[in-house]
């Protein structure tokens, strides 16, 4: 236990007190690389050490990064004093390939910093969470650093190129997961859930060096591909790439019709990789959408968002009513989180501030709570054998602190006031009806209430399934002596978490000033709908 | 070159271990001796502005372009050599010697080609490589698959031979030369006609078939299964590069007037469509190895021609990149494949099962270098087609790239049934695999180079555009 301890807190203190803000001088690394390059340093350790210090160095290395994500959030923080909206900040450069306006550019603006805070909460827990795992640990280990760092570089990257193939880079790692330590049809979910996003990332690929032909500028560098003054796309080019960009992105947060990876592939990922994937990796949809689609083809967003939002509609609600008639207790959490990112994406197509920053906040909140609720079944699964939702029951006779845990990460999902869910979803609503009360007619007045009843949807599946889980009699007897409440390793990430989502949801202002910091200029210049 | 033929005449008499360092020695002095020709040539060319090596009355040049697919020809004998060590080991056969002559003999050919600056040579370095492939394919005499293969190999492969050199009879007679230069000065000069549309469609028809472009495929799979591995192996890279090369040459040098260069760039780019879709939709049923990577490589000579047609700097460029990191993934996958084969006697996919805990190195090859073929990031096969598709799209041919990006995904799909064989199920036979240091050395080598060259391509694309640029 004190070795435990001493792992997580010496990294986590080393790296905080390491890195400065700009006020207590420079920093001898660079924050952002280290950031990407702290899990891919602990794979390579884990390569090369025995396998019973696999978790260890996994464990250490992930409150480093964690120490790390926790400072850039505080150094971001402290420019914002100066100055609110700061653009992108740490950036780092470094040519990489000239002659095609390839260069190694990493840097973070609001948004981004929330992504990498994010990230570095997951790792943390994902390697705390992933302690009992022992089957071919050492390539466990390996295979699960190597995917953050993949998703660490797609949120820091500011280059394309690297965008690419940082998150490529991620997706590989995925797919060994799921089908060496999967349960369940793992190797059908495994290869579903690759080809579906590697199909999408197909598309992604193609607009961007369609982007980097057509502008004024060939470059890369979303910087200039954001701003329509530089790389002059007339109206067809915009109208014609932004959907494919939209469905591109949306493939990796689950938009529907494409969806249909993403239950089978959390049904049967292993307990971290499924916290990773729907925490982390999935909210690199809407954020990409975000950060590339509307910036830089802000005409083709506003023709064709207001149809693209009922996608995100059914997102939304069909989600939502599966989740009800689900018979799998993962299976409810995976379309829960479908569900939730559709939110997302229903904030996204407001283009309103507080609907963008909402969507922001909300995939913060979904990270953060998705993660939270993926670890609890997992280690509930772990207890009891079984994800059947007709065998469980009565469980918070046995396990009376998973089960509180288990409530409160329900109520989180359900978007009850002081946690992480309510601020997300409260921004996202208020963005939608402004968007349809605000100037003439916008399909958002008729979609506005249809949204709304997701939220009650969500209150009912998630009640039904602590009603069914946790409370009523004990329905399998033997438990009663073989299962134990949640150990420390295993109470101690989930409980991180909550801290966390509390902390979004009790004290939001410096999240939302950072998003906003991303926002409010980028709505600024493309302008919202007339 | 000079040294490979010494070797050729050296190794007769010798026994036959030494025999295969000695062809290893020979090959690595032939890559010295380009990587020379590399430094002198550049020195030159930047003083003198095109102090180029040449010989036989300018018949072979050896510019910048010709010493890169020289290099990728002679570093994939090199790994061929290394293979057969293992191949003949676990298959003797009673002319271990003619074995290595003849595969260094088809090297020559294929180097020769590579800095051919006449239609003839270019025919006859051409038929050297092929001629010597037959042989090759054919050699395992008590083997009826080995059999089958050369059979099938010789009489497709000597009709397109006749179809590239009736097309030749055409360009001479439009033309009156056989210098490739000229060619593209007369044909420019002179209105379009349909004879040289009927000679190009002749010399598309016949080279395609060398680097097996659909619809001119139809051997490569029953060849590529039917061969020993490491001819498979040389087959799948060092004859398709050097096919490459002559397109390179003939097409942009011979074949670019105004009026002819629609024509060829649309029938590359159908053509590299229907071998990207076909290549990859037909590979994935496969259960043999071999047979998998048969289909595999028409797809990537369909990825190769999308960079090709695409054309100028920028796709040239794109190309000789591609070739190289082709060539690194596809031999340290073949090296696999001989060790493992050489092991186990199968070369069906379900029995590279368990390379995780049989030989961790081989897995990991086997995800490296595959995944790299089918361009997935961070591996050197993304950054190759990132820029052959961006060479496409520059020219216009976003929907080949799209067809392009769309179909690697299929790909991926039977790259990860090896892999996942080889990483994620349990072996039926868990005892490790052995190889040597060299082999061990190569595998490597590759999966460091493939990673290496996906984070940093740098340094091999510059040679890549120094190279490229030699032409335009």
């Amino acid at each position: 236990m004190l070795s435990l301890l001493a792992t997580i807190l010496v990294p986590f203190a080393a790296s905080f007190v390491f890195f400065h803000t700009p006020a207590q001088g420079a920093n001898l690394l660079p924050p952002l690389s280290c950031f990407i390059a702290v899990p891919l340093i602990a794979a390579l350790l884990i390569i090369g050490a025995p396998e019973k210090f696999s978790r260890w160095i996994s464990l250490f290395f992930a409150s480093l990064e964690l120490g790390i994500g926790v400072k850039v959030f505080f150094i971001f923080q402290a420019i914002q004093q100066v100055n609110p909206t700061p653009g992108f900040q740490l950036v780092e450069e470094v040519p990489w390939l000239k002659n095609f306006g390839i260069n190694y550019l990493l840097g973070v603006d609001g948004m981004s910093t929330l992504m990498v805070f994010l990230v570095a909460c997951v790792y943390f827990a994902g390697a705390l969470i992933s302690w009992n795992i022992t089957l071919r640990r050492k390539e466990y280990f390996v295979y699960f650093s190597l995917l953050v760092g993949g998703v660490a570089g797609a949120y820091e990257s500011m280059d394309l190129f690297f965008f690419f193939l940082f998150y490529e880079f991620a997706v590989l790692p995925m797919y060994l997961l799921v089908g060496i330590w999967g349960s369940g049809r793992k190797e059908y979910a495994a290869m579903k859930l690759t080809l579906m996003l590697l199909a999408g990332s197909a598309f992604m690929l193609v607009g961007f060096i369609a982007m980097y032909f057509n502008s004024n500028i060939h470059t890369f560098d979303i910087r200039i591909l954001g701003d329509l003054s530089k790389t002059g796309f007339d109206a067809n080019f915009q109208k014609t790439w932004f959907p494919l960009l939209f469905l591109g992105f949306g493939v990796i947060a689950a938009v529907f019709p494409f969806h249909t990876w993403s239950p089978d592939g959390y049904g049967s990922a292993p307990t971290a990789a499924s916290m990773l994937h729907a925490g982390v990796l999935k909210s690199l949809g809407g954020y990409s959408i975000i950060r590339v689609a509307l910036p830089a083809l802000p005409l083709g967003a506003k023709f064709w968002l207001p149809m693209l939002v009922f996608l995100t509609l059914i997102n939304m609600l069909y989600a939502a009513i599966v989740a009800l008639k689900q018979k799998d207790f993962k299976y409810v959490i995976a379309y829960s989180s479908v569900s939730h990112c559709g939110a997302i994406l229903f904030g996204i197509c407001t283009l309103q501030v507080s609907g963008l920053n909402g969507a922001i906040i909300q995939t913060l909140s979904h990270g953060i709570v998705a993660a939270m609720t993926f670890a609890l079944v997992g280690t509930v699964y772990g207890k009891a054998h079984t994800r059947e939702l007709i065998k469980l029951g009565g469980l918070s006779a046995v396990m009376p602190i998973l089960g509180g845990l288990f409530v409160c990460a329900a109520m989180a999902n359900v978007g009850l006031p002081g946690l992480s869910g309510f601020v997300g979803e409260f921004l996202i609503f208020m963005g939608a009806y402004r968007s349809g009360f605000q100037g003439g007619f916008t399909v958002f007045q008729i979609l506005f209430p249809i949204a709304i009843l997701s939220i009650v949807l969500t209150a009912i599946y998630y009640l039904r399934l602590v009603q069914m889980v946790f409370f009523g009699p004990l329905k399998d007897p033997h438990l009663k002596d073989e299962v134990k409440d949640g150990s420390f390793v295993e109470i101690l990430p989930i409980a991180f978490l909550l801290v966390v989502s509390l902390a979004v949801g009790l004290y939001p202002k410096p999240f939302v000033d950072m998003s906003n910091a991303t926002i409010a200029p980028l709505i600024a210049q493309i302008g919202g709908f007339q | 070159m000079l040294i490979l033929i010494v070797e050729l005449l050296l190794k007769k008499d010798s026994s036959r271990g030494i025999l295969n360092w000695l062809a290893i020695l020979g090959t690595l002095g032939a890559i010295f001796s380009v990587a020379c020709l590399n430094c002198s040539g550049a020195g030159s060319c930047c003083m003198m502005g095109g102090g180029v090596p040449t010989a036989f009355a300018g018949f072979l040049k050896t510019d910048g372009l010709a010493v890169f697919f020289k290099m990728v020809i002679l570093l994939a004998t090199l790994v061929t050599l290394l293979m057969t060590f293992r191949y003949l080991k676990a298959h003797p056969t009673a002319y271990p010697a003619e074995f290595l002559a003849i595969l260094l003999f088809s090297a020559c050919g294929a180097s020769a080609l590579a800095s051919a600056q006449e239609v003839i040579t270019l025919y006859i370095s051409l038929e050297t490589l092929t001629i010597s492939s037959y042989i090759l394919a054919s050699f395992m005499k008590k083997d009826k698959g080995s059999n089958e293969a050369g059979m099938k190999y010789l009489l497709l492969g000597a009709f397109s031979s006749a179809l590239l050199l009736f097309g030749f009879s055409y360009l001479y007679g439009l033309t009156g030369t056989t210098v490739i230069a000229d060619m593209g000065k007369a044909l420019a000069a002179q209105p379009a006609s349909s004879l040289a549309v009927l000679a190009v469609i002749l010399v598309i028809a016949g080279l395609a078939f060398k680097i097996s472009l659909a619809p001119f495929h139809m051997w490569t799979p029953d060849v590529y299964e039917g061969a020993p591995t490491p001819v498979t192996a040389y087959l799948s890279v060092a004859s398709k590069t050097a096919g490459f090369a002559a397109f390179v040459r003939l097409f942009w040098v011979g074949l670019d007037a105004p009026g002819l260069h629609y024509t060829w760039v649309g029938l590359f780019a159908v053509l590299a469509a229907i071998s990207i879709i076909l290549g990859n939709l037909e590979a994935i049923p496969q259960k043999n190895i071999k047979r998998l990577m048969g289909y595999s490589s028409i797809a990537q000579a369909g990825y190769i021609t999308t960079g090709f047609l695409a054309g100028g700097q920028m796709g040239l460029t794109a190309v000789l990149f591609y070739l190289f990191v082709y060539m690194v993934a596809n031999m340290g996958a073949f090296l696999a494949i001989v060790i493992v084969s050489a092991k186990t006697g199968s070369e069906q996919i379900e029995d590279f099962a368990g390379m995780w805990k049989r030989s961790p190195l081989i897995g990991v090859v086997m995800l490296v270098c595959l995944l790299s073929l089918a361009g997935v990031p961070p591996f050197a096969g993304f950054a190759g087609k990132w820029y052959l598709f961006g060479a496409a799209i520059s020219q216009g041919y976003t929907w080949l790239a799209m067809v392009g990006m769309v179909f690697s995904v299929v790909s991926l799909y039977y790259y990860l049934q090896v892999a996942k064989q080889a990483l994620a199920v349990e072996p039926k036979d868990s005892s490790p695999i052995p190889m040597n240091l060299a082999e061990k050395a190569v595998l490597v080598l590759s999966v460091v180079l493939t990673i290496t060259l996906g984070f940093w391509p740098t340094p091999i694309m510059e040679l890549a555009q120094s190279a490229a640029s030699s032409l335009f």
